[in-house]
């Protein structure tokens, strides 16, 4: 398939060069960059120590909340042009590294920096890529790098999986009590939790619920890579989309630790995601 | 991925052929014991051998780790405490549920851990899809060995010896976890139970008795409909009518589905006689107890399996007594003295 995709490319970027359009060279790469700015509707975030009663944000039900902890899984990314244009970012996970998985953290702005290399040279318009980690990801066994659970991975041993987005803060009326589990571990009153995993598609048992989400987005304009231009698209992850479309009441909703509660979450990642634009400039973006 | 095996074989047996060239002699024996053989009767295993290939480092890396109580919090509880070679690497009856850190009682029975190279998923719910992520489970378990994955891998990188077996074993300079849950598996990954009086029996290199063979026929009339295949297990998850409530859901903490309460994974038989007690639950300490439940002990609830069920009534599974001596002379057969027996599964450290 992968062979199938360069081989159409690559004749179609040879016909297009010969045409004597834009000249892109077949055996010409270039570099891509991917930022994620994370947003709570159009308000910037600041994270707050748990517990914290400062509340940056208001759900539009009028649920003030702040943020401690955010973050999600990408993956399988892909780029597509006007012309056929075709990248598909390698995904390999082996003992020494996991390549093709990002763990993007607010806590961490170089984590939210997605560089894409070895992208054919051309034009591009669309990108597309998953929240979490699916199948392929799990089926190899034990994986380095951002999926080591050992490392810092966000890993649930119980149902064995990754969680894909991990959003955890206060609310003002967030019904959690203080929970002592003992070794210093404890559970804050007032805080929320929501832990969104879940990748199994199991065609003969409908009970499993698949977490993982796919979104693709347009840039509205195209760019262009070769070995003088790495562009940079910009996109907006507003995680206000998630908590008012999932019609969020943090007195009833507050400690989500299971695929079968995460899906009222996951489901609304179609519509969290958005450009907010795309430049040809080659330098990184905060 | 069996292509990859296969090469991987191929190459290992090149290998092997040219060490033994050197030596003037043929395949040395002590290489031999380490590579991965599937019987011929088995299915095709399920493990990723292309990420992983057994080597004699890697085995005996995973063996010392086993063996080893530095993965629990406070160096007192290794993997072998609750999976015990003489039981087909299950616990001993005296510990009807896995006994952890500070004796503190867990809530499964441990089940054995042959031929998990087959297993399409792990832990009496299934909870685990793939075996190299099984120990976690047992190491971050408060009731077990209450360590955290990564204090362990910071413990192995600090001790003495740890760093040049890993060296030795995956070429890394430093450990990390993959590596570790790679080593474990490659020492479980050669338990594999294929050498019972039963295999032999189907291989055409040995008999069974009459009792036994009646046992079979029986087995395979009442019981082979959930205990299938060489494996004695078709991967379901069922209740068998062990209770009405439920404290455990079982099945059903995972799909998070209520028609999943209450079922377990059906359990393969091989070297059950060796393996009490039975049930996730630890329920029976005798296979006569759990005949006789099958026979007239289950009991009614909204998940339990429809093939015991007739009418909408419990009807279990009709015995005489005569049927359950016979039944239990046929399970015997599948008892595999090699792998109990063996010294590569030995603690050698």
């Amino acid at each position: 398939m992968k062979i199938f995709n360069l081989m159409a490319m690559i004749s179609l970027t040879t016909l297009l060069w010969s045409c004597g359009g834009d000249e892109v060279n077949p055996d010409e790469f270039g570099t891509f960059q991917v930022y994620f700015e994370n947003k709570v509707g159009a308000e910037g975030i600041t994270l707050r120590v748990p517990g914290s009663t400062d509340y940056d944000y208001e759900t539009s039900d009028g649920g003030p909340f702040n943020l401690s902890s955010l973050g999600y899984y990408v993956s399988k990314v892909t780029l597509e042009g006007p012309n056929g244009e075709y990248f598909q970012d390698e995904m390999s996970v082996t003992a020494d590294e996991s390549k093709g998985y990002y763990l993007l953290k607010e806590s961490n702005s170089a984590s939210r920096n997605i560089l894409l290399e070895k992208v054919p040279a051309g034009t591009y318009d669309r990108i597309t890529f998953t929240i979490g980690v699916a199948e392929e990801g799990m089926k190899e066994g034990a994986a380095g790098g951002v999926l080591d659970p050992a490392a810092g991975a966000w890993f649930w041993n119980w149902n064995a999986g990754y969680i894909g987005l991990m959003m955890e803060g206060t609310a003002e009326h967030s019904g959690q009590t203080y929970v002592d589990h003992g070794n210093g571990v404890e559970v804050l009153e007032k805080t929320f939790g929501f832990h969104v995993g879940g990748w199994k598609d199991v065609t003969d048992n409908e009970n499993f619920i698949n977490n993982t989400k796919t979104v693709t987005l347009e840039f509205g304009t195209t760019v262009t890579v070769n070995p003088e231009r790495s562009p940079l698209a910009h996109l907006i992850t507003d995680v206000l989309k998630i908590l008012d479309g999932a019609q969020v009441d943090f007195s009833t909703t507050y400690s989500i630790h299971s695929p079968k509660g995460g899906k009222v979450l996951a489901d609304q990642l179609s519509n969290t995601f958005s450009v907010h634009h795309v430049h040809q400039s080659t330098s990184s973006h905060d | 991925m069996i292509n990859v095996l296969k090469k991987y074989l191929a190459f290992s047996w090149v290998l092997l052929s040219f060490l033994g060239s050197c030596g003037g002699e043929s395949i040395d024996p002590e290489e031999d014991i380490y590579a991965f053989e599937k019987p011929a009767h088995f299915p095709e295993p399920t493990y990723t051998f292309e990420n992983n290939p057994v080597t004699r480092e890697g085995f005996e890396l995973g063996r010392r780790l086993f063996f080893d109580p530095i993965l629990s919090r406070d160096k007192s509880v290794s993997c072998n405490n609750c999976h015990q070679q003489s039981r087909a690497f299950a616990d001993m009856p005296l510990h009807p549920v896995s006994i952890g850190i500070d004796n503190q009682a867990g809530f499964r029975n441990a089940p054995m851990l042959a031929n998990l190279a087959f297993m399409k998923a792990f832990f009496w719910d299934g909870g685990v899809s793939h075996l190299d992520f099984v120990p976690i489970n047992a190491i971050e378990s408060e009731v077990e060995m209450d360590e955290s994955l990564a204090n362990v891998v910071s413990k192995l990188n600090q001790d003495e010896r740890y760093p040049e077996l890993f060296k030795e074993a995956f070429g890394v300079d430093k450990i990390t976890s993959p590596y570790l849950l790679h080593a474990l598996s490659q020492f479980t990954l050669l338990m594999v139970s294929a050498n019972s009086k039963y295999d032999q029996y189907i291989l055409g290199q040995g008999t069974l008795s009459g009792e036994e063979l009646e046992g079979m026929q029986l087995f395979d009339q009442k019981c082979a409909t959930c205990h299938s295949g060489e494996l004695f297990t078709d991967f379901s998850y069922r209740n068998n009518g062990l209770s009405s409530t439920f404290t455990d859901l079982g099945r059903g903490a995972i799909t998070e589905d209520e028609a999943d309460y209450g079922k377990f994974r059906v359990p393969s038989l091989r070297n059950a006689e060796i393996t009490a007690p039975y049930m996730h639950n630890a329920r029976f300490s005798t296979l006569e107890q759990v005949m006789d439940h099958y026979d007239q002990g289950m009991v009614s609830s909204p998940t339990l399996d429809p093939v015991f069920k007739e009418n909408d009534q419990v009807k279990g599974i009709s015995l005489t007594e005569a049927e359950k001596a016979k039944l239990i002379s046929f399970i015997k057969t599948l008892t595999d003295r090699d792998l109990i027996s063996d010294p590569k599964f030995q603690n050698n450290d």
